[in-house]
């Protein structure tokens, strides 16, 4: 009495397939689980055991062992419930063998015989391509979006079961599932005054160039960096999908319609842990923030109360656009494409900028900076001095330039930039002022690729099609506040 | 015994002195009051190894001189608390020969102290006046920053021993007052920076000087010692008056209000040591920054005090890409600088 079921596991954003063979003897009525499971998928004895009475299906009064192949993978989480019920069928004769065939099982199962969400449902459907695919009915619209009409859904085990036995259809796959509707981003409009920091973050959109932000405490620094994912270019079908992936994978809620299609923003706090930011844990290995940001936003905001170390494993990602994961139980790839806007205070007491309201003595403004290593700092194309509005500009009750004009600009820039096959040379405005700020020593080598770049960028966001001394004195603005926050 | 006293000089047995743990700066004074330095050497019973002291301090081009040699500052001769034996780097004569003035204040300064300390500190090297300082974080540095530009040679007095730079960062701009004058301390090498060294140094950096000015100090801050000592050897002291509401400035201010001469330009502590009967040329007209080019308009927009972009792109009502450019030529042309992204005339 033997049989065996296919479906898959998660490590970290990618599926595993895993073969669940059930095998029902006589002898002492017993449940084993074999091959690696780990706490949730032992429980899945008394669950599975539940659902298929609840059910109206019958549980054998006999020794049931089932083994989970590879043996040499662990495997986590309640997705394979749903396989072990089935195959506990099977071997018990209650459903033939051949209905099962081609088709693969995820789901986690209620005591009731409900089906119930799994994380990570995009990955579990491309491990078990070019099977069918049989998942709980609200998980259907995510696994079709990559296993089209090979998914499909079911909502209670005893659903399934008629199904299987072709006394029911396939229901269909309802059109949206029952998601949290996520609130529209904020409008650049409710910002005022801020002209720097609203041309920093366009910048910063257009040219894919790392932002920090300094400024004291209710300069805006949040607002602007929350409004940043508006002015990013919508997903392409590629990306959204990558960025649907991770976020599945990590249990995050999904969009209405399941893709992501907005850039997305994460924000982590500052007490958070280098594992939180860039992923891992124990061996189940989720993504860590800087993955559920990618094609997106990071920002770190009060960046100079983030633990050093935190910061320091940031950097690889950022030169590599991926983050390599090692464990004892393996190592995973998560994307962290993500663009990095950060924002600090000038110093602890966050007055730095402004005459004799600082209280900090020049060891603390020391200390505060410290964490801000000058390679992680060179990271940061942009390094924006920014400062608190007037009430005059914070009363006027005139609403700010929209999102949606400043995104157009930055399509435009991104654009020009994409289309433009070899940079045309500078204009020897720009040359001289660049020569001059290298022979005084405000700019070393590395700075004056990023200068060149950020001016680039500048003259794409104007639509002038050579890089000129204002260009070039406007990408020197946007980092002046580096001599504040240099270690 | 007698092989080796013939071999050191009194300098030697000077420095030895200096550094038995136990002879505090009055027995130091009482020792050598009347005798040379090996004199009363002999006379003691310390054991510690004069020749390897000595070479010590000659490994680390310290100078040491007592009261009564000939490298003794002659303004410390008649001071009743004047170290017995004094330490020095560099140039030992810079103290005989200009006119001093003590530019010291607190480690946490505004940018408005770093600014004054700096400009004072250049302009009076420029008017031939040497700047006596503590080499402290904050409003000393900056002096010395100014200071050691072009001028008179700078003079700075520190708590710790001479070997070890403290603080460390302040490690090179150490090695340029001693280069160009004079660095100066009451401890023998080896011996930390310990705290209750700095209110003793304070009162030797007074005695240095012709005339103390404080740029900015909190109501206790340590650079109210030198203030108080100075007025004890009838030095006059000066204060920049700051605002009320900085509490950088409280002490400064209270120094005024209790008498202090009000420091607003070099001319200032060119008058207070014309009073004393010192005699300097006046100092040089500091030219008020001037500029007459393309960005007129925008000059006019700036200010001594710094203005944010912000500020700027409403006061002048260029867009940001016209200002950029603007004040970027304003700063290749000298009329202008910026402070982390604030911007302000020089």
């Amino acid at each position: 009495m033997l049989a065996a079921i296919s479906s898959a596991t998660l490590t970290g954003a990618v599926g595993h397939p895993v073969s669940v063979e059930v095998h029902v003897s006589n002898g002492l009525p017993g449940f084993t689980i074999v091959g690696l499971p780990d706490a949730a998928v032992r429980e899945s004895r008394d669950r599975v055991r539940a659902a298929l009475l609840s059910s109206g299906l019958s549980w054998p009064l006999r020794r049931v062992t089932v083994n989970l192949a590879p043996s040499g993978v662990r495997k986590g989480g309640a997705g394979l419930d749903l396989a072990v019920a089935v195959g506990v069928l099977v071997a018990t004769g209650e459903l033939p063998a051949r209905c099962t065939e081609g088709l693969a099982f995820c789901g986690e199962l209620g005591l009731n015989g409900s089906l119930r969400h799994v994380p990570g449902m995009i990955a579990l459907a491309d491990a078990t391509t070019p099977m069918g695919m049989v998942v709980p009915l609200c998980d259907a619209r995510e696994a079709s979006l990559v296993r089209g009409g090979d998914a499909h859904g079911v909502s209670s085990l005893a659903e399934l079961a008629r199904i299987l036995r072709h006394q029911d259809e396939w229901p269909p796959i309802p059109p949206a599932g029952p998601s949290p509707v996520l609130p529209d981003p904020p409008d650049l409009c409710d910002v005022r005054g801020q002209s720097v920091g609203r041309h920093a973050i366009e910048v910063a959109a257009a040219g894919h160039h790392h932002l920090l932000m300094v400024g004291p405490p209710g300069s805006g620094k949040t607002m602007l960096a929350e409004r940043l994912p508006g002015l990013l270019p919508p997903l392409t079908p590629e990306e959204s999908l990558a960025v649907t992936r991770v976020h599945s994978a990590a249990g995050c809620a999904l969009p209405e319609g399941v893709l992501v299609t907005r850039a997305p923003i994460r924000a982590p706090h500052h007490r958070a842990s280098v594992v939180a930011l860039v992923g891992g844990g124990n061996w189940s290995l989720r993504p860590g923030e800087i993955s559920l940001a990618s094609h997106g936003v990071l920002f770190l905001d009060e960046m100079g109360e983030f633990p050093v170390a935190a910061l320091e494993a940031l950097r690889q990602p950022l030169e590599e656009g991926v983050i390599r994961v090692s464990r004892s139980g393996g190592t995973v790839t998560f994307p962290a494409q993500f663009l990095m806007v950060a924002a600090m205070n000038p110093c602890p007491c966050g007055e730095g900028m402004y005459e004799g309201k600082c209280e900090c003595s020049v060891v603390e403004r020391a200390r505060y900076t410290r964490r801000l290593s000058a390679p992680l700092l060179d990271r940061f194309d942009l390094v924006v001095p920014l400062s608190r509005p007037d009430s005059d500009q914070l009363l006027d009750p005139a609403p700010g330039e929209s999102t949606a004009a400043s995104a157009a600009r930055v399509a435009a820039a991104r654009s020009r930039a994409a289309a433009r096959s070899e940079d045309p040379p500078m204009h020897p405005d720009g040359v001289r002022l660049l020569a001059e700020r290298l022979r005084t020593g405000e700019l070393t080598a590395r700075g004056l690729r990023k200068v060149s770049q950020v001016a680039r960028t500048v003259a794409d966001l104007l639509g002038d099609e050579q890089v000129d001394g204002g260009h070039v004195a406007d990408a020197l603005t946007l980092r002046k506040a580096r001599k504040t926050v240099a270690p | 015994m007698n092989d080796e006293r013939s071999v050191l000089p009194e300098e030697a047995y000077a420095a030895a002195l200096a550094s038995v743990p136990r002879i505090g700066p009055a027995a130091l004074r009482e020792l050598l009051a009347t005798e040379p330095p090996s004199v009363a050497w002999s006379r003691s019973s310390f054991t510690l190894d004069v020749a390897r002291i000595w070479r010590r301090h000659q490994e680390a081009g310290i100078g040491v001189c007592w009261k009564g040699s000939p490298l003794y500052p002659d303004r410390l001769v008649d001071d009743p608390e004047a170290p017995a034996v004094l330490f020095w780097l560099g140039d030992p004569t810079v103290a005989n020969r200009y006119p001093t003035v003590a530019l010291v204040g607190t480690r946490s300064p505004t940018r408005y102290g770093i600014g004054v300390a700096a400009q004072f500190g250049a302009d009076l090297a420029a008017t031939g006046l040497s700047v006596v300082s503590g080499l402290a974080l904050g409003i000393d540095a900056a002096a010395h920053e100014g200071a050691t530009a072009a001028g008179a040679p700078p003079i700075a007095v520190v708590a710790g021993g001479l070997e070890n730079p403290y603080p460390r960062r302040h490690a090179r701009l150490w090695a340029r007052v001693a280069e160009h004058g004079a660095v100066y301390s009451e401890s023998p090498a080896g011996v930390p920076t310990e705290k209750w060294r700095f209110p003793v140094r304070n009162r030797l950096l007074a005695s240095l000087s012709d005339v103390v000015v404080v740029v900015e100090s909190r109501q206790n801050g340590g650079s109210m010692y030198t203030a108080v000592a100075a007025l004890d050897r009838g030095i006059p002291v000066g204060a920049v008056p700051g605002s009320i509401r900085s509490s950088t400035s409280a002490g400064t201010n209270r120094l005024l209000a209790e008498g202090g001469i009000p420091i607003c330009e070099v001319g200032d502590i060119v008058m207070a040591l014309g009073l004393r009967g010192v005699s300097v040329a006046a100092p040089p007209r500091r030219e008020v920054a001037e500029y007459d080019g393309p960005d007129r308009a925008l000059f006019d927009a700036l200010s001594a005090e710094p203005a944010s972009l912000d500020q700027l792109v409403r006061r002048t009502g260029l867009g940001l890409a016209a200002l950029c450019g603007g004040l970027e030529r304003l700063a290749s042309a000298g009329a202008a600088r910026d402070i982390g992204g604030w911007w302000e005339r020089t």
